[in-house]
């Protein structure tokens, strides 16, 4: 297992370093998935499967694709010449090969038939999150529901459509 | 699991987080402006006089320290959160557009201020900490259609996500080795002296939490912020986010003997004194009050940072002291500020030029205009006096002299530009007009600034209740 911690924690850093040198937004959202997934696996790693997999499902899931379909939406630089991307290996040989290591990493320790174990301490369930979450961390999730509520409230303020309404003083200061 | 008597502890916040969803019910159902202004106030009053019911309970709800310390912050936070209500309410009046969010975030603004005062464990510290900032990018930015308010409210949001951050890697270097989230466990398993990764991520935690109290090398937002806010979204900044941030790094300092390390308190003194100096220094040329108050308020937390590093049972009693001052004082300028501009006629009225004259059209904003600035400048008869012989008393009885130096140049230099703000008042000019007009305010707003009058001066001739109330707060150390 400890293979599978250092190999994940290595793609993930490898990934990030190839996101923030990356010029183009798309590229560099596909190295921010697999970095992800890796960080994912290291969850995995440390015994905390339920971590492991929220962060596939809303990260490198929900979010990066809702990301990437945002990016495909506004479609920047739309004159930038757009070549097969087959002839430019640069684009996809390097998230290709870092998720490639991850998988041969998790078909190795599972075929190795470690998969039932962790590095250290106990294995970290759903249901001891949802206890403990529902017990005495109680109060920090209805915070966290009033910190979503702020966000919500403010995101539609500052989105809202401006209405060309205004009864008065139309045009004048604004 | 939380108890009934833990609920009873917690009643302040909870009341305040109803009233914030009763607003949102309301605004879904119907808008109405002085509506949500009254129900905002009346469930912070609520809130307010359920305090003593809340502390009597004496309750110790899992990850939350109920002790003196969270009750003097809930009331500094709550009495700060009343007056941003109550002023709000004419400065908004003007606003074209959606009046009623203002409140709502205000409401969980100050939620997050209460978790954040009463917090004992870094899960819930950090959680209120995002809940506190995350209203405040809302309100910043409110009338994102000038662009000065948008260009606040990002810029604010971009360099606070990037302090939470910083906050969030110290809690992780501190988490990894102690292996412990509760601030009193993770006291307990560091009996020794602390090694590189404590101290660094103590430092990093530093550096969160002193962007959010502004403190000089992190301050570059707080002109910018200050001065593009909206004035209510500006002085919660000032008021409810720093006393509570404050508080909770003299908590965390109190609690926890990584910050008590040698080290750490050298470069706290270092801050502070490039504080109180930067602070006021930057603040002399300005022409904008706004700017001028974010400037006064980075050499406030510099002079209060004294109490974070003697330390002691003194220092509770001074930061108390201080910080009731501080609150006092700002709030009037601010209130002053919010009572002479509306969001209606572009932005407001902050210009020092606006104020020329003040005195000879409106003499009641004047005087409290005046009183604001010579407490914040620390001269007797003014609560802002108490505050300053507190912080000083403590820095001598330390043996800060470096310190004690400090806030003396740094008080020296501050009585120019705040003079230079009341002398412009008084001015007159031959053919004077009205540079401010006084938009229509509600009582509600000119009743919460005769009540700031009254106790910037009650706290300045007769301050020994508070100090009394002050010095018989327990807290778990």
């Amino acid at each position: 297992m400890e293979l599978g911690f250092y190999l994940s924690g290595l793609v993930a850093v490898l990934a990030t370093v190839g996101l923030i040198t990356g010029s183009s937004p798309v590229h560099a959202v596909v190295y921010l998935i697999v970095s992800l997934i890796a960080v994912a696996l290291v969850f995995f790693a440390l015994g905390a499967p339920f971590a492991g997999a929220l962060e596939i499902i809303v990260y490198a899931g929900a979010i990066m694709v809702l990301f990437v379909f945002v990016i495909m939406m506004l479609n920047l630089r739309p004159e930038a010449k757009r070549d097969s991307p087959w002839r430019r290996p640069g684009y996809w040989l390097g998230p290709s090969l870092l998720a490639l290591v991850l998988l041969v990493a998790v078909v190795a320790l599972i075929d190795g038939g470690h998969a039932g174990m962790t590095i250290d301490g106990e294995l970290i369930t759903a249901r001891d999150i949802g206890l403990t979450l529902f017990g005495p961390w109680l109060i920090v999730v209805e915070l966290a529901a009033i910190l979503l509520l702020a966000a919500l409230v403010t995101a539609s303020h500052v989105g809202r459509r401006i209405k060309p309404r205004g009864n008065r003083n139309r045009g004048g200061t604004q | 699991m939380l108890t009934l008597s833990d609920l009873v502890g917690l009643l302040p916040l909870l009341i305040v987080a109803t009233t914030a969803l009763l607003v949102m019910l309301g605004v879904a159902w119907q808008r109405h402006h002085g509506g949500t202004a009254a129900v905002t106030v009346t469930g912070l009053v609520l809130a307010l006089a359920s305090l003593p019911l809340a502390s009597a309970a004496s309750s110790t709800p899992p990850l939350m320290a109920l002790d003196g310390l969270a009750l003097m912050g809930s009331v500094l936070v709550l009495v700060s959160g009343l007056f941003v209500a109550a002023l709000s309410q004419g400065y908004l009046a003007g606003y074209q557009g959606p009046k009623e969010e203002f409140y709502l975030l205000l409401l969980c603004a100050v939620t997050g201020a209460l978790g954040l005062v009463a917090s004992n464990h870094l899960a819930i510290l950090f959680i209120s900490l995002e809940l506190l900032s995350m209203p405040l990018y809302g309100m910043v930015a409110y009338s994102f259609r000038t662009e000065r308010s948008l260009e606040a409210g990002i810029k604010y949001l971009i360099l606070s996500a990037a302090a939470t951050a910083f906050l969030l890697f110290g809690m992780a270097l501190i988490y990894a080795r102690t292996g412990q989230l509760e601030l009193a466990a993770l006291a307990a398993g560091l009996a020794g002296s602390p090694d590189p990764w404590m101290l660094g991520g103590a430092v990093l935690i530093l550096v969160g939490l002193g962007f959010k109290l502004s403190v000089m090398p992190f301050h570059q937002w707080t002109p910018d912020v200050y001065q593009g806010g909206l004035a209510p979204a500006a002085t919660v900044l000032a008021t409810v986010s720093k006393l509570a941030v404050f508080l909770v790094l003299l908590r965390l300092v109190l609690v926890a003997p990584v910050f008590k390390s040698e080290w750490l308190l050298i470069l706290i003194s270092l801050l502070a004194l490039l504080s109180m100096l930067g602070g006021n220094l930057l603040a002399l040329f300005q022409s904008n009050l706004k700017r001028l108050l974010g400037y006064s308020s980075i050499a406030h937390m510099g002079y209060l940072l004294v109490a974070v590093i003697v330390g002691g049972p003194l220092a509770v009693e001074t930061t108390g002291v201080y910080l009731f001052t501080y609150l006092v004082a700002t709030m009037g300028a601010f209130g002053v500020i919010m009572h002479v501009s509306s969001p209606f006629s572009g932005e407001d009225a902050a210009g020092l030029h606006h104020y020329r004259g003040l005195f000879w059209h409106s003499p009641w904003l004047a005087a409290l205009m005046t009183l604001s600035m010579l407490s914040l400048a620390g001269i007797p008869l003014t609560a802002g006096f108490i505050g300053k012989f507190y912080i000083i008393a403590l820095g001598v009885e330390g043996s800060r002299w470096w310190l004690v130096g400090g806030i003396v140049i740094g008080s020296v230099v501050g009585l120019f530009y705040y003079l230079r703000v009341i002398v412009t008042l008084y001015l007159r000019e031959p053919g004077i007009q009205k540079n401010v007009t006084e938009v229509g305010h509600g009582r509600m707003g000119e009743l919460a600034l005769l009540i700031i009058a009254a106790s910037i001066l009650l706290l300045g001739i007769y301050p020994a209740p508070v100090i009394d109330w002050v010095a018989g707060l327990t807290w778990a150390a």
